[in-house]
């Protein structure tokens, strides 16, 4: 028995290497999507290492990178503004790469998703994007979170989206990634807004119909409570501005769960809010699509 | 506990250490726990269903055993109570229930009773059969009495075969269960081959071809019948690969530790009739079935219209063991129809096929039966797959609509790709499937390598022992192909896509 379990673990080794060089390779040989939009997120986290304090980071999903125009912002207020905002599939990973760069002074300013309430994957990330947003930086696999249980499919997925990426960038005829139109990770600006949507003629295109419903994800205001704490540690403030809604929006959802999130907010968070309820619902006609 | 699962690539390899560390009389504990923690991973509650199960059998079995004439019956009925009305209770009540509420209502009755808000525990139509299956053979002194209670509980609880088969007998596995097992070499290598491929074929064909399957059966109506059509099959072929690939995974995980469970799947697409199709299909169901109702109900010793009846009944409960749903009924009857249908033509294709000048036609005509095997089965999947029996007879009536219009699309899209060279006939094809579904080329590209892989071992193994042919070839050459496998396994799955991945059959 023993020379057979030798003989097997022999064998068993050889396979593992050599399954190792071949996953190794694809690891290693594919890089990061030049243009995809998360490629931005590396210039947030140069402007959230190098932007000197105090200074405002706003964090949150599109409706943050899309939403906000950070050099008004900058020139009203008189210190630095950084749009922090990407996507919201993301969840509150960013906000746990927030943490390593506070400094005293600064002021983080949360606005994330309604979507992100809906269930935990939407509020702690989702791995298929949580795989492209750690390849563009393989330290950020430790702002996911659980990263012990998280990072064997992390790491699955991001092969799998590598071996899809490279060859559909052959089967596409090198030109794979055209039909992502301006979604790209080179139309942000120097603050972190993106500003590939300007000047494009947005307002024929009707916004989606998306009313996600608020649920009560009990670690959700755990994490934001925390995260608040943290920062009042290192000197920051937090704040919270709910992100605002289409009027049609808000009759869907109804005043009732809105009523219900923002009381969530103010019982189990001491997490100042920057919004009330009757500022957040605004008319259909503030609200554009981009193609 | 899913196979496909990070959970369990650390879960096996401990377990099987312990096993092969440990001496023989405490292996049944470590697999009976292991077992326990397996099926925990999923609602863990539930445990206490299996463990009232297994206690009633194993009573029932003692008794049984020891009893004579009525009270030997009558054992055996309430064991069959008990199984069934577990079964009853947590997979038929809400359809029993709501079909009558549906009727009440129909007929003005103020129908009190309402849905019981209840889970359906992972894989009980498996262990409920398997447990069954061990009191009707002790009933039937085909097997004797399991007087120890661990081994029985491992019996039905078995972790390879916990949650989706295959529904063994108790004479196949009870006796190598108490047997010990030393460590093969060839053995173990050979499990974990099974479970390779089983892993392939669930990860990368199964999971590739639900990213086609589902968008068009979750909204049927928005497809015409190119689209249905192809997704059919594609499910045909879905629920081939996962359903086979869970069975090869029991297996081969089973044959490490030295225990040989039966072989559920013996190629059934390449069968040339239903009959011949449900003795290649879900082997353990199919003998199972066979053996506890349709042999019961008189089989075929009472003539032709019986048999019939027989059949017909038989598949009902086959549809409805399936799940509780009408589709899963008509899946059923529509299996059952084929096969009396099959049953009372045999003679005649038999005699035709004997006629002198029809031997020059062998070819074409079993040609002509695999196809007709493969069309009437995947017209059943509809059925099987859809999420209602209104989507369901969309899709069968829509099946050849809108064909011309594909058609003539596809080949203007490869004329004008034929101009433009090899990437413009590439991007016809691309653009062609393109029209049924929205798979970017990389899926589309990786379906159909899977695919021809998937075909090439199956016609091997079809002809003869794939797995013996393969050992004998040179050492690089293998070790090259299992690690290809491997990181195919490993970089060639879905979870990209964030659909959800549980095997077909768990639902059951």
């Amino acid at each position: 028995m023993a020379n057979s379990l030798l003989k097997f673990l022999r064998k068993l080794l050889f396979v593992t290497l050599l399954v190792a060089l071949m996953v190794g390779w694809i690891f290693f040989a594919t890089r990061p999507d030049d243009k995809h939009l998360y490629q931005a997120s590396l210039l947030k986290s140069r402007l959230l290492k190098e932007t000197p304090s105090p200074r405002i980071i706003v964090v949150g999903g599109s409706n943050v990178a899309f939403g906000i125009d950070s050099e008004l912002m900058e020139l009203e207020l008189g210190i630095p503004v950084i749009n922090d905002g990407l996507h919201v599939a993301l969840g509150i990973a960013p906000l746990n790469e927030i943490k390593s760069f506070l400094q005293p002074g600064d002021i983080v300013i949360i606005s994330l998703e309604y979507y992100n309430f809906t269930d935990d994957p939407s509020f702690y990330g989702q791995p298929q994007y949580l795989a492209d947003w750690v390849e563009f930086s393989p330290e950020r696999i430790w702002y996911i979170h659980e990263p012990y249980r998280q990072m064997p499919s992390i790491y699955t997925i991001m092969l799998q989206r590598k071996i899809n990426r490279q060859l559909n960038y052959y089967l596409y005829g090198f030109s794979y990634g055209a039909g992502r139109n301006f979604y790209s990770g080179d139309q942000f600006n120097e603050h972190g807004d993106f500003i590939g949507h300007l000047g494009q003629n947005n307002q024929q295109f009707a916004i989606a119909d998306s009313v996600y419903p608020i649920n009560n994800i009990e670690g959700a205001y755990i994490f934001l409570e925390e995260f608040n704490q943290f920062a009042l540690s290192k000197g920051a403030t937090v704040f919270y501005e709910a992100q605002a809604h289409r009027q049609t929006n808000c009759e869907r959802t109804g005043k009732k769960d809105l009523d219900r999130f923002f009381n969530r907010l103010k019982t189990r968070t001491t997490i100042p809010l920057l919004t009330n309820l009757d500022q957040l619902c605004l008319p259909d006609e503030y609200f554009y699509d981009t193609p | 506990m899913l196979f496909n699962s990070f959970h369990f690539l650390i879960f096996f390899p401990i377990v099987t250490t312990l096993y092969f560390m440990l001496p023989h009389r405490f292996r049944w504990g470590l697999l009976l726990a292991a077992s326990c923690y397996f099926y925990m991973a999923f609602i863990p509650q539930y445990i206490l269903i299996l463990f009232i199960t297994i206690t009633v059998d194993y009573f029932a079995g003692i008794g049984i055993e020891s009893a004579q004439g009525n009270r030997k019956r009558w054992l055996l009925i309430a064991s069959i109570v008990a199984n069934v009305g577990m079964l009853a209770f947590f997979k038929y009540f809400n359809f029993a229930n709501e079909n009558i509420s549906a009727l009440a209502g129909f007929i003005g009755w103020n129908y009190p009773i309402e849905n019981l808000e209840i889970i359906l525990p992972i894989g009980l139509s498996f262990h409920i059969f398997q447990s069954l299956s061990y009191t009707i053979e002790v009933y039937r002194g085909n097997q004797k009495a399991e007087r120890h209670f661990g081994y029985l509980a491992l019996y039905v609880m078995f972790y390879p075969q916990l949650v989706a088969g295959p529904i063994e007998r108790p004479q196949n596995v009870l006796h190598q269960l108490h047997e010990e097992h030393r460590f093969e070499y060839q053995r173990v290598a050979d499990g974990l081959k099974w479970m390779a491929w089983g892993m392939f074929k669930k990860v990368v064909i199964a999971d590739r071809m639900a990213l086609f399957v589902n968008p068009i059966y979750d909204s049927p109506t928005g497809h015409e019948g190119p689209a249905l059509a192809f997704a059919t099959i594609a499910f045909a072929i879905q629920i081939y690969c996962d359903f086979s690939g869970y069975s090869d995974i029991a297996f081969g995980s089973a044959q490490v530790m030295g225990i040989r469970l039966m072989k559920n799947f013996n190629h059934p697409y390449f069968a040339k009739s239903i009959s011949e199709f449900w003795r290649r299909w879900h082997i353990s169901l199919s003998t199972w079935f066979r053996d506890y109702v349709y042999i019961p109900l008189g089989g075929n010793r009472a003539g032709m219209r019986r048999m019939a009846l027989n059949l017909l009944i038989t598949f009902l409960v086959s549809g409805l063991w399936h799940g509780a749903n009408w589709t899963f009924i008509i899946w059923g009857a529509l299996h059952g129809a084929y096969i009396v249908i099959n049953g009372l033509t045999e003679p005649l294709w038999t005699r035709l096929r004997n006629v002198g000048f029809a031997k020059r036609f062998y070819p074409a005509l079993d040609g002509i039966s695999h196809l007709t095997t493969f069309g009437l089965v995947c017209f059943a999947w509809i059925f099987f797959r859809a999420s209602s029996v209104t989507d369901a007879f969309y899709i069968s009536t829509h099946l050849f609509s809108g064909w011309s219009g594909f058609i003539s699309q596809s080949v203007k899209l490869i004329q004008e790709g034929i101009q433009t060279g090899f990437w413009g006939v590439v991007n016809g094809f691309f653009a062609s499937v393109n029209t049924l579904s929205d798979l970017t080329r990389s899926e589309i590209t990786l379906s159909v390598v899977a695919l021809f892989i998937l075909l090439y071992i199956e016609i091997r193994q079809y002809r003869g022992n794939f797995m013996e042919q393969f050992n004998l070839k040179r050492p690089v050459i293998r070790y090259v192909v299992y690690s290809l496998l491997i990181t195919a396994i490993l970089v060639l799955g879905t979870s990209y896509t964030g659909v959800a991945k549980a095997f077909i059959y768990f639902q059951f």
